[in-house]
């Protein structure tokens, strides 16, 4: 018989490991055989955003569903982080989550209240996103303690720095509600929701938790970019709404929900990331990664297709 | 006691059921009976809390339990086994298993090895043979039924509610249930028991309701209501179930015909079909007939093997390439396999005759169109339809044969029947029969596999068994007896008769 379903995502997260590393591979040859405690850092904290963001799309994609609003939902968070770090670094931070709990909610209810498709409400939603952002920041400005971007951009021992830890939290986290009846309740649902309804999974309760837990973790992605860019901009978060699915995407979850793993997508955002550093070492214009990203998802995807009809081809030929 | 009262419940304008008042207590297994659409699966429904009833109260020990969520209703022990199972197929039977209440650690991990440990002494200590860790969308849908069967009894119900709990089972599993229905009856259980089969009401329960068109027409002890006292009361007629006589095939070369089929499931599958024929495949649940089925019409992926359809080899890769050959599959989930349920059913039909009813241009000829609607409707004979309702709105046995008919219409030459007429009343199963019968009379040849032994005994020129992907037997003439087939089915030498 075929591969157990945790077995399947595990088998994801190493297809995507596999991505991750070949790419890196890629990376480290370009750079001329170099990489340092310096590189380490800068990709750890390139890549914390989309890891935190595509995180919390994770959540909501397992459940069969989608979430455009979480980029603007980092913009947000960022704006108000910048706007009242001046007056109290702590509230600061608590007001921004508050807001992103807010507007997970509120993708919730139009989800699971008023019944309509993910992909229309948070439409919706990361249209309205996008316009508080801008209409509370409407310029990029505000202002950060330096020694807060500092800690978190710098900080820690050279094998061990802060942005790493901060990742390594953030997946262990993820990792872990996934071990909980929460982590297969999602799978259930994903699965197949009517089936899980008419089991007793309590459904409308686990969607409420996956577009609230999602919206907290862009929260998370968002005010790590206003700390480490030292300001908030209105339209930061606007990259992160398609990258985060391609994150989760190229984490081998799939899109139809049900099945995947944290590693898979903590995988799919470091090589999203490190597609970046690879054009800029092979000398090509940023202009090119949109096109490079969206290559490497076709290739992907277009591997793992060809690669299951030939397992499935040999498999059957062996009996 | 559970106790439902002037129950009233009507969808669109069908009433699917009209005034019930019905007890069920604790001790005598009560049986519900009764043709597709008369009702049963609504009312099912409404005793455990899941469909709210227009009018009329459900009530459990005094307390109502009228229109609850399914999750509320778990939680006052109302268990429910639906005809539609509710396994998440891409979990493991273990997780399944323990969906609700997983073993947890006391850091809110789930502790796998121990919800693998507990999932297979469950399924160890009810014979259900099948592994914890196996996915259940793997298994065949005879093991599925069976997980969801001890998942309902390991809820520990109150109230176990049984629709058509049997359909996918075959007669060793249909006897391992009734163990089960035994001793959840002597452990105080209050249990509704649906199903077709008069043998299993009778051995199963000890009560009987029986419902005609959303009516009930009695509700008695089991033993003072013969077979076909009740098949008079379901039906409304004086008749037990007529198999059409048998007619014989015309002969003449192939329609179809295979060789050597392998896949993941086929090892070495031969067989031929005359003009004419109707061809009986039989067997255990999940020994590849369904594989077999669809790899004839397209839909099943081979290694090896050849097709021969009409004399020409064909390599039929994808169901079109079969349709274009005419051949016709009628699947057994007409759910998931055939059906735009929130269509009409004039709309499904057309559809498979689009292209007959197009003129050069790509435009349709409405006026024929109606026509041969209006025609084909008629001929399904079917309750409370205009053909503007949509198709989802119908009975199960309604579909099935909305799904047929629309079949019929791109006029096959072969008719591949994948258990068509699973969980379908008596008096639709005679009329699937009528038309399967019919057709063969008119030259088309039908590969018909079917889990009713009798089914295939009283319409199958010929029968081929087969065990794990292959064919273990082939039974026609005298040979061709149920007992033969059951025998067949289990690997036991078929003394006389085995004329392949």
């Amino acid at each position: 018989m075929g591969p157990r379903p945790s077995g399947a995502a595990r088998q994801g997260a190493f297809g995507a490991t596999v991505t991750f590393i070949v790419l890196f591979v890629v990376d480290f040859l370009l750079k001329g055989g170099h990489f340092s405690a310096f590189d380490l850092k800068t990709l750890c904290m390139n890549a914390l955003p989309l890891v935190l963001v595509a995180l919390g799309q994770f959540f909501v994609v397992l459940t069969n569903g989608i979430d455009l609003s979480l980029g603007p939902m980092m913009s947000v968070s960022g704006a108000i982080a910048a706007l009242t770090f001046s007056t109290s670094p702590i509230g600061a931070v608590l007001l921004a989550m508050v807001a992103a709990a807010g507007g997970g909610l509120a993708n919730a209810i139009l989800v699971v209240r008023l019944r309509l498709p993910p992909i229309l409400a948070t439409l919706a939603t990361m249209s309205i996103f996008q316009g508080v952002a801008l209409v509370i920041l409407p310029s990029p400005e505000g202002t950060v303690p330096a020694g807060l971007t500092a800690f978190l951009t710098n900080g820690g021992p050279a094998l061990l720095p802060v942005p790493l830890v901060l990742l390594v939290c953030a997946a262990l986290a993820t990792g872990w509600t996934m071990t909980t009846r929460f982590g297969i309740w999602l799978r259930a649902v994903g699965g197949d929701e009517g089936a899980a309804r008419s089991s007793g999974v309590a459904v409308s309760a686990v969607k409420f938790g996956a577009y609230v837990l999602a919206a907290l973790l862009a929260g998370l992605g968002g005010l790590y970019l206003a700390i480490a860019t030292a300001n908030g901009s209105p339209t930061i978060g606007d990259s992160f709404i398609l990258l985060s699915i391609a994150a989760v995407v190229l984490g081998r979850v799939a899109i139809v929900g049900g099945r995947g793993s944290p590693l898979g997508v903590v995988m799919g955002a470091l090589t999203l990331t490190i597609i970046g550093s690879l054009l800029y070492f092979a000398n090509l214009s940023s202009f090119y990664q949109s096109l490079i990203n969206g290559l490497i998802l076709v290739g992907v995807v277009g591997f793992d297709m060809i690669r299951k009809r030939f397992l499935l081809a040999v498999r059957g030929g062996r009996q | 006691m559970l106790v439902l009262q002037s129950i009233e419940k009507s969808f669109g304008a069908t009433r699917a059921v009209r005034d019930v008042t019905l007890d069920a207590t604790s001790g005598a297994v009560l049986g519900l009976v009764g043709e597709n659409g008369a009702g049963k699966s609504s009312l099912m429904k409404i005793a455990g809390g899941i469909i709210r009833p227009d009018q009329g109260v459900v009530r459990l020990e005094g307390a109502s339990v009228t229109g609850l969520s399914p999750r509320s209703a778990l939680a006052r022990g109302i268990v429910s086994v639906f005809q539609e199972l509710t396994l998440i197929r891409s979990l493991t039977v273990g997780e399944n298993l323990s969906l609700l209440k997983p073993p947890i650690r006391s850091w809110g991990s789930i502790d796998k090895a121990r919800r693998l440990r507990e999932g297979q002494k469950t399924l160890d200590r009810f014979d259900v043979p099948v592994r914890a860790s196996s996915i259940v969308g793997e298994l065949t849908l005879g093991q599925q039924q069976m997980v969801e069967i001890i998942r309902a009894v390991t809820r520990r119900p109150k109230v176990l509610l049984l629709d058509e709990a049997t359909a996918a089972l075959g007669a060793p599993e249909v006897k391992w249930l009734a163990g089960i229905v035994a001793a959840e009856r002597e452990r105080g259980t209050i249990i509704l028991f649906i199903s077709h089969r008069w043998e299993e009401i009778e051995s199963f329960c000890q009560r009987v309701a029986i419902m005609r068109n959303g009516e009930l027409v009695a509700h008695s002890a089991v033993e003072d209501v013969s077979h076909d006292r009740a098949v008079e009361l379901m039906t409304g007629r004086p008749l037990g179930i007529a198999f059409p006589r048998k007619r014989p095939a015309s002969g003449g070369t192939a329609l179809l015909q295979a060789e050597g089929l392998e896949s993941d499931v086929l090892h070495g599958v031969g067989l031929q079909l005359a003009p004419g024929e109707i061809l009986g495949v039989g067997g255990l649940v999940g020994q590849g007939q369904d594989a077999l089925l669809k790899s004839l019409f397209g839909d099943h992926p081979l290694i090896s093997g050849t097709i021969t359809v009409a004399g020409k080899r064909c390599d039929l890769r994808k169901p079109s390439d079969a349709i274009r050959r005419r051949i016709a599959y009628v699947p057994q989930e007409r759910k998931v396999e055939g059906l735009l349920l929130h269509k009409s059913i004039a709309v499904n039909l057309s559809l498979a005759i689009l292209r007959r009813l197009s003129s050069w241009m790509g435009l349709i000829d409405h006026k024929r169109e109606q026509q041969i609607l209006s025609q084909s409707i008629d001929r399904l004979k079917i309750r409370a339809a205009s053909g503007a309702e949509p198709v989802g709105a119908l009975s199960g046995g309604n579909q099935q044969k909305v799904l047929l008919q629309k079949w019929l219409l791109t006029k096959p030459t072969v008719l591949l029947l994948n258990d068509v007429t699973r969980g379908v009343d008596i008096g639709t199963k005679t009329q699937i029969y009528d038309i399967v019968v019919d057709l063969a009379a008119s030259g088309v040849g039908v590969l018909l596999y079917s889990t009713d032994a009798h089914e295939l005994v009283e319409l199958g020129h010929r029968v081929l068994v087969m065990i794990d992907g292959r064919i273990n037997a082939e039974l026609s003439g005298y040979g061709l007896t149920a007992e033969a087939i059951v025998r067949a089915s289990i690997g036991q030498e078929v003394r006389d008769g085995a004329a392949a």
